[in-house]
């Protein structure tokens, strides 16, 4: 393998995804600009282009709410309505008077804005700049933090929910599988709403249609309801707490706290809701069973009993405690998901062992370089440098081997999905530059 | 990932009353070597025994870039014959002297689409007959000479041929010649590309010189210019060559130009 002409790579793959003030997951497949592949990518942009990463941010958070949600797409008006499905038509946000004044959707993804704008400030060639940039969006990640706070937190379980499996980021994780059982199947609803992703890619690496038929119920009825949240919790048929969600969290918190020592604010209330929102986990998500955290269905007060990489996702906090690291650390060198056998490559999406796993469909199985990074970042931080140094030589091998694709089959390598992948080009570039140096 | 930039820099700027002595202070500022001005009327050509002393005692001469008032591409057709005949004689002297390249616009300061007049007396067509044919003439030159005839697009304001890295590379499809090769210069660019990366990216293959300085001509740093990016950029499509600077100063040379080398590197 050739780092330099990897990294030259991802950086033209990156270039030629810009779209003059933000960055394209993939140029046919996602023709807009979506949250958390905005902020992989303002990493991954960081390290050679900190204007645009600075850009990217920027020009994703000028789709926030009133009630500061960040959306999980910020649409792009000069793409047509049939680029992508569901569209703006679909979301119908300039109907909603606390939406930004651009066409977004309503939903969120997992909030890891503020480490993205924290590692920004670590990778910057121009730091005085980028704490003005700092300055700049600080308020902004607050509100987005707030909004979590306020409108998604199950007071009872002291954790975020999410309202649709897209939320989550992995959209058809089999954590999803029985909260989804009981929501219906209304096939009519994908006569009227045409999917498009089977444009792009095989149907056997995408979620199916009865999936497809239950994100279209979801997101209709909580755009039917304005997207209010208080409303809409009475009476949402999907409604789960997500490890990997509320791990971001807590780690953008301890981001923020970060930022707030840069900006002059006080990091107090910023450690005390990671403390917080990772104690929460720890007595709500980790499961003795099983031995790792799981989502939470808060509609069936369970538990879903389910090994996913999301639950791996807690190792990125500082504050996790010792006991919880090591199962996590056991969870991934278990034949669940593999790490040091020579035969996985990367992080798989899901349990190896289970019936079910599918080593080709999105995220039933295969590995995702960002899920993949995430597990990374964490062992870095916890000092596991022997788990940590082969899952960066896993990154760099199956960007090299397949390119910069959407997803790999975590046995063969062999890559899915989009081409041109952005958030991969992303991440390989944080491992490049972040091989040898600290956590 | 820092890499070592190679920064040649213009004769002009450096303080030094020979060749050798401007050498002397250029390493001091942080270039690993010098680009020359070629002036017409035969004068560059008068220079070569100057120029060979100057190698001899190991000043690097990598390029020369044109200093004269008209052009390859002039309205008038004895002064393209004068540009054409001038930029021959760079081109051997430069291959005389160990340089890769000698440097032209189309043409500089004879018309803009962007000032008044604003009507240009030569069609598009006839501007593009014009270029084919002294580029043709020039790239053959550089062939036997094994070195490089290197168009440099300008601002609008500056001519109304060719302004973009798209519309050099046009040329250079249409010449198709391995000796007709394209320079980016930053200051151009900031004004004319659309997108800096996706421009360089585009005319990758073509990319043989960079001239820099920044959105206000001055020296790199004294602006507002992406350098990183653009560094980045280059790297990524593989640009191993020079980048040259052509620019003002903001201040004394021996002040700012160290100071804007050191810039540079950060930013790469």
């Amino acid at each position: 393998m050739d780092i330099t002409a990897l990294r030259a790579a991802a950086i033209r793959t990156l270039a030629a995804n810009w779209r003059g003030s933000s960055t394209v997951p993939s140029p046919s497949l996602y023709p807009h600009q979506w949250s958390w592949d905005s902020a992989f990518i303002a990493i991954g942009l960081s390290h050679w282009a900190q204007r645009r990463a600075e850009c990217e941010l920027l020009s994703l958070f000028g789709g926030q709410w009133d009630d500061g949600r960040m959306p999980h797409i910020v649409f792009d008006p000069s793409v047509q309505e049939s680029g992508y499905f569901p569209g703006p038509a679909f979301w119908r946000s300039d109907r909603v008077p606390a939406a930004a004044p651009l066409a977004t959707s309503g939903i969120i993804q997992p909030p890891i804005h503020a480490r993205a704008a924290l590692d920004l400030l670590r990778n910057a060639r121009e730091p005085r700049r980028a704490r003005d940039f700092l300055a700049r969006t600080y308020p902004r990640l607050v509100r987005q933090h707030a909004y979590l706070a306020t409108h998604r937190v199950v007071p009872e379980l002291g954790l975020a929910a999410i309202v649709h499996p897209w939320e989550s980021g992995l959209d058809n994780s089999p954590s999803w599988d029985a909260p989804l059982s009981n929501v219906p199947v209304d096939r009519t609803l994908l006569q009227r709403y045409k999917r498009r992703d089977l444009q792009h890619a095989g149907t056997a690496e995408r979620p199916t249609d009865d999936d497809y038929a239950r994100y279209v119920r979801l997101g209709k009825a909580y755009r039917d309801d304005g997207y209010d949240d208080h409303r809409y919790a009475g009476h949402a048929e999907f409604f789960v707490v997500d490890p990997l969600f509320n791990a971001l969290w807590a780690w953008s918190e301890e981001a923020l706290a970060g930022i707030a020592d840069v900006v002059g604010a006080d990091p107090g209330p910023h450690l005390r809701q990671a403390a917080a929102i990772t104690r929460a986990m720890t007595e709500v998500l980790y499961d003795d069973q099983l031995a790792t955290f799981t989502a939470y269905d808060v509609l069936a007060g369970a538990r879903v009993m389910r090994r996913t990489v999301a639950g791996l996702a807690p190792l990125v906090l500082a504050g996790l405690p010792p006991r919880f690291v090591d199962a996590l650390a056991e969870q991934l060198t278990s034949a669940h998901f593999g790490l040091l056998d020579d035969g996985i490559a990367g992080v798989p999406s899901y349990d190896l062992r289970a019936s079910d796993f599918d080593a080709r469909r999105y995220w039933r199985g295969p590995t995702w370089l960002n899920t993949t990074w995430l597990v990374w970042r964490g062992l870095r931080t916890h000092g596991l440098g022997d788990l940590a140094a082969p899952l960066a030589e896993a990154i760099l091998d199956l960007a090299w081997g397949a390119g910069f694709r959407e997803y790999f089959d975590p046995r063969t390598g062999r890559g899915h999905g989009s081409t041109t992948f952005s958030w991969s080009a992303a991440l390989v570039l944080d491992v490049v530059d972040g091989l040898g140096g600290p956590a | 990932m820092r890499r070592d930039l190679r920064l040649a820099c213009q004769e002009q700027l450096l303080p030094g009353d020979s060749l050798e002595a401007k050498w002397e202070t250029a390493q001091a500022l942080g270039f690993g070597s010098i680009e020359l001005r070629g002036h017409g009327d035969g004068v560059f050509a008068a220079r070569l025994g100057e120029l060979q002393r100057a190698r001899a005692s190991g000043v690097p001469m990598t390029s020369v870039c044109v200093d004269m008032r008209h052009f390859v591409g002039d309205f008038d057709a004895d002064r393209r014959r004068d540009a054409v005949e001038q930029m021959r004689q760079q081109l051997t002297t430069i291959a005389a002297v160990g340089g890769r390249l000698a440097m032209t616009p189309a043409s500089y300061g004879m018309f803009s689409k962007r000032l008044p007049p604003f009507e240009s007396p030569r069609s598009e067509a006839d501007d593009t007959a014009v270029l084919v044919d002294g580029f043709g003439i020039l790239a053959a030159h550089a062939e036997r000479e094994g070195v490089l005839i290197v168009l440099e697009p300008l601002n609008r304001y500056e001519d109304h041929m060719v302004n973009t890295l798209a519309q050099a590379t046009a040329l250079c499809e249409t010449v198709a010649s391995p000796a007709l090769r394209i320079c980016a210069d930053t200051y151009h660019m900031n004004i004319e590309e659309a997108d800096l990366a996706a421009s360089l990216l585009a005319a990758a293959r073509y990319l043989a010189h960079v001239q820099v300085s920044d959105s206000n001509r001055l020296e790199p740093g004294a602006g507002h210019f992406d350098w990183a990016l653009v560094l980045a950029v280059l790297e990524a499509i593989g640009y191993e060559h020079e980048l040259a600077y052509e620019c003002r100063l903001s201040g004394p040379p021996e002040q700012v130009l160290g100071r804007s080398t050191s810039f540079l590197r950060r930013m790469a």
